[in-house]
């Protein structure tokens, strides 16, 4: 087993690395015994409640059972990397990756930060870890063993030379390892000018290029091996961020206001008979119900709310104004362009023939089944202590620290498990935290901070709506000879918690904006230009920031690539083409073409233009069509094929089969990317034909499962999948992505059976039956 | 406001002086500190605080622990032992045998975040129960449309969770899995 027990004992400030070096080490702790003990270099750091990242040990320590241990700043949020992790580990150790165990997220025992949607870059700075360590361990073991490196073999943990074997656990038993991790970067820190608010949210690097081993050699990066966090979530023994449970720990309920932008009159009050352990705690408009009895808290706090009197505000444009609302802003320049303005423009006035359309998108959210839950305890000491499930542990705790202006090293942030994020907590803001450590602060308690789900569905941020505007010019066969695209959405990266507007405390801003997400796969198009633009959040003015927006699994090509494959379906129909042909005659890239052709051979793909020969807009038996799309995305290809059935006079569509290709470079772990692309597909197919945040002028409407819908098992289609792996191009992100590739599939397939384009999502029975009617 | 109850979860008594009106996975989750069954929605809409009573799923968050007083209540801590009951395992072996419902969400990595696999889990071993050789379309049936509501994953495991039911009932059956 080798995910990470999580104990929620509380670290002392000043003698952290200490406690938790020999709490991880223990007894058994030898490691790469350094001649400046751990503790004391850890200590002379410029951050002491943070480990040195240029020791070998706060990355790797070895001990004397042949067991490891593995720090990283990243954390296992669903995706698999308790499975990755070990093995690129032990892929360079040569050791079996059932010896690593991972600690991760805690900012006081992982050396490197960063997020988990950076996944890869956490995977190298291990990789080379464990590459510059096994060089290290060699000169050792030559040394021991007094015959040269080049005569030394490793097969697990067991270094074998001149007729002599020794384990790794007894080669650094009482030895010095000679070796300092060269690393790059630096953790987060509060900065209101910077993009996010924050200093780089990357984390650090490691840099250099130790030897390692090439795809050809791999023995355990290419398996199945399970991911660690299972068998413990599986039998109950896990503990969650919501497990944490400390002495004299207050439950708390939050009371929020009753709209979006409501401001406090007047507190409501607590019957003391009926709720004698129960307070009011209040700061600014934050407002919050602590008990030792949780059950005392949420039935306290509702009576509370009752009481609590706001006032009136109103807004929101409602969500049924949303492209209106957008459009009605005066976008100045793009926030990002790619491709060449002025020769792309020319090409497009002078053409004789263009086709254009438009996309659109209202506002989805990440909508976990557990809500936020945070626990924090401020001491007497001054150091604050907060337990999170959020994916950035170091963001969070500069934002924590900004919040409550301290520094940053006073505050502690120790990962535990919980409900996937999707990229609400990439930035280190969204969530229970502020809440508890603001709440923490005011009564001198701990403090455990439970949202409710209809509390999660009206206050957490946002994946923004979009519309985007596309167009082309194509020449007398139909192929593109210009494109532009130019999409508008409100603010995608605001990561403010909640508890701090509310309560008036410092919350750095960020800078609202948007960037080309989709990497461009037609570079036989002769003129491009892609541009995007940003405004500030919807309701942004407001007390609290409006509909904060957020990024949500997948950023920006959730987005971009409906409108950008939705148009290339558009072209190649206009064209009488194929829409798979046609993509290939826009591209000379052969990592696509391949993925292209071997996802169309899964399918059964019939070759010929869309719509069906039988397509027809009306009538009350059901009529089917398939819809394909492509994407490229952090150095992996995918391509998406929907097979749909819709009943014209009802516009029910039911996608009966998806077939996902991806080709990632090297495929780390085939069952993790099988599992990662189906769900991905259940996600995508949730997006394209249910979700959709709704709101009235003054608040979010869609607060629970019956309001805002997701798919359910009964409606998931069959799913195929197709996997390509090879060795010369690298590793690349298979674990997000594969949700961008259904709306637009959905979307085409729609258009094979019926002739009708679907522009926008989701493709609910009224919107499909509208359009079917028009 | 409080009565002294008696209670048996995963097959043993305790009791407790509680509100009886304490939604049960308060009590489960706070006093027993058996913490599978998790918080999701409060209002069963979602499943990830199913249990099961008597062999039966309720949901934990809207049932008051006055309405299982004296009944059996098993949450997936519990699973293991309903298994080794069922097939009169010896302790040490017990001790070594999960319920094969949890050993095929591990054969099959169904977990993603895993936040509502007790929930599924539970229903797995409810519909096993019953049908130990379930189709695909009984399996998305029992997991969508048994009241109060489908059982709801964010990350999207369905079909992990579809392979992994009958993963689960060929290991019931004795088959070769």
């Amino acid at each position: 087993m080798n995910s990470k027990t999580a104990q929620p004992e509380t670290p002392v400030f000043g003698t952290i690395s200490r406690r938790g070096f020999v709490k991880t080490g223990g007894a058994l702790f030898v490691s790469l015994a350094v001649p400046i003990p751990f503790v004391a270099r850890a200590a002379a750091a410029e951050n002491p409640t943070s480990i040195d990242a240029t020791l070998p040990e706060s990355w790797l320590e070895i001990r004397s059972d042949n067991t490891i241990i593995a720090r990283t700043g990243r954390t296992e949020t669903g995706v698999g990397i308790t499975g990755y992790y070990p093995q690129t580990i032990a892929e360079e150790l040569n050791v079996r990756p059932e010896t690593i165990t991972l600690i991760m997220g805690d900012t006081d025992r992982t050396p490197d930060g960063g997020y988990s949607a950076g996944f890869l870059d956490g995977m190298t700075n291990v990789r080379k870890v464990a590459a510059y360590t096994h060089q290290a361990l060699l000169g050792l073991a030559a040394t021991r063993m007094g015959v040269p490196v080049s005569s030394l073999s490793v097969t697990d943990g067991v270094v074998t030379g001149g007729g002599k074997k020794i384990t790794y656990g007894e080669l650094v038993q009482g030895q010095h390892l000679e070796l300092k991790i060269p690393i790059k970067g630096t953790m987060p820190k509060p900065d209101p000018t910077g993009e996010v608010g924050m200093t780089s949210m990357d984390g650090l690097t490691v840099t250099g290029d130790p030897p390692m081993k090439a795809p050809k050699d791999f023995k355990v990066i290419g398996t199945s091996f399970p991911a660690g966090h299972i068998p413990d979530k599986v039998t109950g023994k896990t503990k969650w961020s919501c497990d944490v449970n400390l002495p004299g720990m207050l439950h708390a309920r939050m009371v929020r206001p009753v709209t979006m932008g409501s401001t406090l009159i007047s507190v409501g009050t607590i019957d003391a008979k009926q709720f004698p352990t129960a307070k009011v705690v209040r700061k600014g408009n934050l407002v919050a119900v602590v008990s030792p009895n949780e059950w005392e808290a949420v039935q306290a706090a509702q009576s509370v709310a009752d009481s609590t009197k706001w006032t009136n505000w109103a807004g929101l444009p409602g969500s049924e104004n949303v492209t209106k609302a957008i459009r009605a802003h005066k976008f100045a320049k793009p926030s990002q362009s790619k491709g060449k303005a002025a020769e792309t423009k020319g090409a497009l006035q002078s053409a004789t023939k263009k086709i254009s359309a438009t996309y659109e998108q209202g506002y989805v959210r990440h909508a976990p089944i557990g809500p936020f839950v945070a626990v924090a305890d401020v001491n007497s000491d001054g150091i604050v202590t907060i337990w999170t499930h959020s994916s950035q542990s170091q963001g969070l705790r500069a934002r924590i620290a900004y919040v409550l202006s301290v520094p940053v090293e006073k505050v502690i942030v120790r990962w535990l498990d919980h409900s996937g994020q999707y990229g609400r907590t990439t930035f280190g803001g969204d969530g229970a935290e502020a809440d508890a450590a603001i709440l923490s602060k005011l009564t001198g308690k701990p403090v455990r901070v439970q949202w409710t789900l209809p509390e999660d569905m009206a206050w957490s941020s946002v994946s923004p709506a979009w519309v985007s505007d596309m167009s082309a010019a194509v020449d007398a066969k139909g192929q593109i000879v210009a494109f532009h695209s130019a999409q508008y959405a409100p603010h995608m990266e605001d990561p403010r918690p909640l508890g701090a507007l509310l309560a008036g405390m410092p919350s750095a801003a960020s800078k609202p904006g948007g960037w080309v997400a989709t990497e461009w796969p037609y570079n036989k198009i002769a003129h491009r230009l892609e541009d995007v633009y940003g405004m500030p959040n919807i309701a942004g003015d407001s007390a609290y920031g409006g509909l904060r927006g957020n990024i949500m699994r997948t950023p920006g090509q959730r987005q971009q690539n409906f409108a950008l494959e939705g148009f290339i379906n558009e072209a190649a129909a206009t064209a009488g083409t194929d829409p798979i042909e046609y993509r290939l005659a826009h591209t000379t890239d052969e990592r696509l073409i391949s993925l292209l052709h071997a996802t169309a051979e899964a399918a059964n793909w019939e070759t010929r233009p869309s719509p069906h020969r039988d397509a027809r807009r009306s009538g009350s038996t059901a009529i089917t069509g398939r819809g394909v799309c492509i994407m490229i995305r952090s150095n992996a290809y995918w391509v998406g094929i929907a097979e749909i059935s819709v009943v014209p006079n009802t516009g029910v569509l039911k996608v009966t089969k998806f077939t996902l290709g991806c080709e990632p470079g090297k495929v780390i772990n085939p069952r993790q990317l099988d599992r990662c692309m189906k769900s991905g597909v259940v996600m995508g197919l949730s997006e394209a034909l249910k979700e959709e945040v709704t709101f009235d002028k003054s608040k979010v409407t869609s607060t629970n499962w019956n309001s805002y819908k997701i798919l359910t098992m009964g409606e998931i289609p069959e799913i195929k999948i197709v996997q390509l792996s090879r060795d010369d191009k690298g590793f690349g992100g298979g674990s997000e992505a594969a949700n961008a590739l259904v709306p637009p599939a959905v979307a085409a397939a729609l258009f094979d059976a019926t002739g009708v384009r679907a522009r926008k999502i989701p493709l609910t029975p009224s919107y499909v039956s509208s359009l079917l009617k028009a | 406001m409080t009565n002294e109850l008696t209670l048996s979860v995963n097959g043993v008594k305790q009791t407790v002086t509680i509100d009886p009106d304490t939604p049960l996975i308060f009590v489960l989750r706070n006093e027993l500190k058996l913490t599978g069954p998790r918080m999701g929605c409060g209002m069963a809409q979602c499943g990830a605080c199913a249990v099961l009573l008597n062999g039966k799923e309720i949901r934990s968050c809207i049932t008051p622990v006055s309405g299982v007083a004296g009944q059996e209540v098993t949450t997936i801590e519990g699973l293991p032992a309903v298994w080794a009951a069922e097939k009169g395992l010896s302790a040490d072996e017990a001790e070594k045998t999960l319920h094969p419902v949890q050993q095929a969400w591990i054969d099959e990595q169904v977990p993603q975040c895993g936040y509502c696999q007790s929930g599924m889990m539970i229903v797995a071993a409810q519909l096993l129960a019953k049908n130990p050789n379930p189709s695909v379309e009984e399996i998305k049936d029992a997991f969508t449309n048994a009241p109060p509501s489908p059982h709801l994953c964010r990350c999207g495991t369905y079909a992990a969770i579809i392979d992994a039911v009958q993963r689960a009932g060929k290991a019931m059956r004795g088959e070769a899995l």
